[in-house]
Order: structure tokens, then C-alpha cells, then sequence
């Protein structure tokens, strides 16, 4: 694949996939192609160790999820290994609550996340399932294995779904070593496993569940998303159902910062590659799920300064705004640059860090996922 | 009614948005349940491994099967009897927005 210098933004969402094609100003963008059409897509993401290549988590309500993989920039797709519910004769049934001797058979329903590994192991990728399922491939999409270890926790029966069903939807893999895994479940929270998955410890101290009797268990936070820090691989931000919060010790503990905003609910954040110390919120109003104030807003946390800022001037943009838990992404130009998608299609982009920002002039379908493809050359 | 095929063989009619995965026009099938037509026309066509049935083997939420006219998919389903069938059609519902 040749190398190039082109920024791609890539959209999953509820009629099909997008890529949007600009350059290093990040100013004028242009519909590429498009793909999937009619589908609901949950996530589209690029693989740096292989440019060109792109896979997508592709949910069709009648024929069932399909993980599909391009080889050339999202202009061809195919089908292509789609890892399916474990139900070998090796693996530990759930059984029926009412009738203790039946097996309940958990077919796979959405895909919802797809996390290239590490470029020491360019073939590796995991895939986050609904009903709260991890997969890995070794072999880039051709065969995928469960993680009888998440999959088959034995506290699951206790973990319910959430609003968007049971969905692992995070999947993060330290920079330092490949066998430092977390993941995020809906109205489960977040896990780490530091064998590679082998085994796998609730990591949510601190982190408040509202809607339980009990605030601060274990288990049962509804993480909407994590995003690490680029610069500090122990350090970690969380959009949580009960609020935005911070980790430096590997998700040890977490420390609300939220509260300042009053209502720090939300679902999407990231961190940029080249704005250490720096993530990006969009703050919901939490019963209606929108931008509650009336209008497009960002705000950013300086976790080094512990202050946030208004990104985005009120008057820019006015309307309410959903925006899903994958709506949220940075680029690893300098400055960042800051996307963001909407439920109802809109694509805003900053080209600056939050300094100025724009509305792509197309209506998307509503947007489930955003991410970049960063340039490959240097 | 005189049968075109002999005492198992029947006539599917499959929803023209399988065609991507499956035949593209109709296709006879000899099989004595609607799982036993599923495995054949699964065996025929790989890419409709699981666009018709999950993993649990049970039809997908969305997918309606009339076997002469009757929709089973709510009742019998899979293990639906086609002895004395004749034609099978495999259809999408009304779904969706």
C-alpha cells in the first residue's frame, strides 16, 4: 500500500460506512466512498501497522453482524471471519434460572468495537460482542478465538445490559506491553487483565453507580467509554453513566472530575497522541441524552492545570446533540484535531485543538462511530 | 395438483437481499424439515451460514419461512415437517426505519 498524506475520517453509522478524505490543514473535506449501505455500523477503524486496511463491525438487522475488511482505503470491502457465540461442547453453559438443568444458548447479536494490537504483533486485533463477548484474531480477521476468561466470568450472571444492549464496546491495549488489557462493559465497568487475558480484575474504585443501592460496588458501573493518555499509559479518562472521571495508577482507582460541570454526564472522550494531559468531553444533559444547554459544545480537561474549558462558542452551533459513546475522536497531528459526530448526522470537526471549529456540510445518517486514519507519511 | 418433483423435492424461493449471499433465483431442494433445506442450501451457497439462523441454530429475528404459504416462522420454525411440502419461500419481515 502506498503511503500517503491524507487525513481519513471514518464514520460508522446507522445506514452504512463513510469515509470523509481531507489533508494535513484539515480544512476542506470531501465524501469518499461509501459502503455498507443500509446497515447499521458500529464501528469503523484503520489499522496503522497495515495502511490501507480498515475493518468495520457491521450489524444488519435481519442477516446478523459481519465483520468486514478493506485493503484500499475503504473503497472495496468483503466479508470476512465473523467470531460467533462459543457454543463448543468444552465451554460451561449459562443455564436458565427457572430451569436449573437447561442451557440458555447466548447468540452473538452487535458488534460493537474493533482494537488493532500493537505493532509487535501486527496480526493481532480484538473485537468487543454483544452479549459481553471479547474475541482476539492472530491471524488479522481470518479465524477469531474467544476469551473464555471475560466471556465466561462467573459473576456474568449478575451483569445485566444496558440501554444499548450488553455491549463490550472498549478494548485498550497498553503501549508497553501487550499483555496489559483493559475493557469497558456496558452496566458492568471496566476490567484489567495483565496476562494477556487470561484472568481479569474489576477495576471501578471510585467510580459511583447511582442508579444501584449500592453506590460504589465492584461491579455494575455503566462505563460508556475510556480513553487513554497518550503520553502516560497508566493514566486513563472515563465517561461513565455516573460521570467523568480520571485514573494515574492503571485504573487502580478513579477520581471524579466531572462535578465542576454540574451534569458531567456524556458518552464519547479521547485523548489526543499530541496533546498529552489533554481530553475531550461532550457533556449531555443525562435524562434527554442531548446537549442540554441548546447547543454543539465541547469541553476539554487539563489534567496537569485540573481545570476545564468551553471549547465551542454557544452561539456556533445551536440545537440539541446526541452523540454515541465512539462519537468522540483526535487525530496525532499538532495541534489535535478534534471530530465529532452526532445521532442525528451532523460531522463537526476542529482543525486546532478546539480553536475554531466546523459543521462538514453533508448530512450524514445518524453517527455511531468516529475515528481517524492519521496520515502514513512522515 | 400434479408435483413437478419427485416426493421430497421442493421449489425455495429466497428474498431477492439474499441474493448477495445465496441463489439468485429459485432453487429446488430435497428435505424433510426446514432445518434439513437450511443445511442444504447452507451447504450450496457457505456465505448464508448465519444470515438466516444465529449460531444457536434458531431462524434470526427478522427472517419469516412459509412453507406453502404458511408463515412457521413464529411456531414450528426450524423443525417444521416438509413431507408434504411444495414450495418454501424464505422472506425479510417488516422491520426497521
Amino acid at each position: 500500500m502506498k503511503r500517503d498524506d491524507k487525513v481519513r475520517i471514518l464514520l460508522g453509522t446507522r445506514k452504512g460506512t463513510y469515509v470523509v478524505e481531507g489533508n494535513r490543514r484539515r480544512r476542506d473535506w470531501k465524501i469518499g466512498s461509501v459502503a455498507h449501505s443500509g446497515n447499521e455500523v458500529y464501528h469503523v477503524v484503520a489499522d496503522p501497522r497495515h495502511p490501507g486496511d480498515l475493518y468495520a463491525a457491521v450489524n444488519n438487522a435481519f442477516w446478523g453482524p459481519t465483520v468486514q475488511r478493506s485493503r484500499n482505503w475503504g473503497k472495496t470491502w468483503t466479508e470476512i471471519a465473523t467470531p460467533l457465540t462459543p457454543l463448543q461442547k468444552d465451554r460451561e453453559p449459562e443455564l436458565d434460572e427457572s430451569s436449573p438443568t437447561t442451557p440458555v444458548p447466548r447468540p452473538l447479536n452487535n458488534l460493537w468495537h474493533i482494537e488493532p494490537g500493537l505493532p509487535s504483533e501486527p496480526d493481532v486485533l480484538y473485537l468487543g460482542a454483544d452479549p459481553h463477548l471479547l474475541f482476539r484474531t492472530r491471524d488479522r480477521g481470518e479465524s477469531w478465538e474467544p476469551i473464555p476468561s471475560i466471556n465466561d466470568h462467573p459473576d456474568k450472571k449478575k451483569w445485566a445490559p444496558g440501554a444499548g444492549g450488553a455491549c463490550l464496546h472498549t478494548i485498550l491495549i497498553d503501549p508497553r506491553d501487550p499483555r496489559l488489557l483493559y475493557v469497558g462493559l456496558s452496566a458492568v465497568g471496566t476490567f484489567r487483565s495483565e496476562d494477556g487475558g487470561q484472568s481479569w480484575r474489576p477495576r471501578n474504585k471510585g467510580v459511583e453507580a447511582p442508579f444501584l443501592p449500592d453506590k460504589h460496588p465492584e461491579t455494575g458501573q455503566c462505563v460508556h467509554h475510556v480513553a487513554p493518555d497518550a503520553a502516560d499509559p497508566d493514566t486513563f479518562y472515563r465517561q461513565d453513566h455516573g460521570g467523568m472521571y480520571v485514573s494515574h495508577d492503571r485504573m487502580d482507582s478513579w477520581v471524579r472530575i466531572g462535578k465542576p460541570l454540574g451534569d458531567d454526564f456524556g458518552f464519547g472522550v479521547s485523548s489526543p497522541a499530541s496533546a498529552p494531559g489533554k481530553a475531550y468531553f461532550v457533556r449531555l444533559d443525562g435524562p434527554a441524552r442531548i446537549t442540554g444547554e441548546g447547543y454543539f459544545q465541547v469541553h476539554e480537561w487539563n489534567d496537569r492545570a485540573r481545570k476545564w474549558r468551553k471549547l465551542v462558542s454557544p452561539g456556533a452551533f445551536p440545537g440539541h446533540f446526541g452523540v454515541h459513546r465512539e462519537g468522540v475522536t483526535t487525530d496525532n497531528l499538532e495541534p489535535p484535531g478534534i471530530y465529532v459526530g452526532t445521532t442525528t448526522g451532523q460531522l463537526f470537526v476542529s482543525p486546532d485543538a478546539g480553536k475554531t471549529w466546523r459543521l462538514i456540510p453533508y448530512q450524514f445518517p445518524g453517527i455511531h462511530s468516529v475515528s481517524v486514519a492519521n496520515p502514513t507519511a512522515r | 395438483m400434479t408435483r413437478r418433483f419427485n416426493a421430497l423435492m421442493l421449489v425455495v424461493h429466497l428474498d431477492s437481499w439474499l441474493r448477495e449471499f445465496g441463489p439468485r433465483r429459485s432453487e429446488k431442494v430435497a428435505a424433510k424439515s426446514v432445518e434439513q433445506l437450511l443445511d442444504v442450501l447452507e451447504g450450496r451457497y457457505p456465505r448464508l451460514r448465519f444470515k438466516l439462523r444465529d449460531e444457536t441454530g434458531q431462524l434470526r429475528r427478522y427472517v419469516r419461512v412459509f412453507v406453502d404459504g404458511e408463515d412457521v416462522s413464529g411456531t414450528t420454525g426450524v423443525s417444521t415437517s416438509l413431507a408434504r411440502a411444495q414450495t418454501v419461500d424464505i422472506l425479510h419481515s417488516i422491520a426497521g426505519g
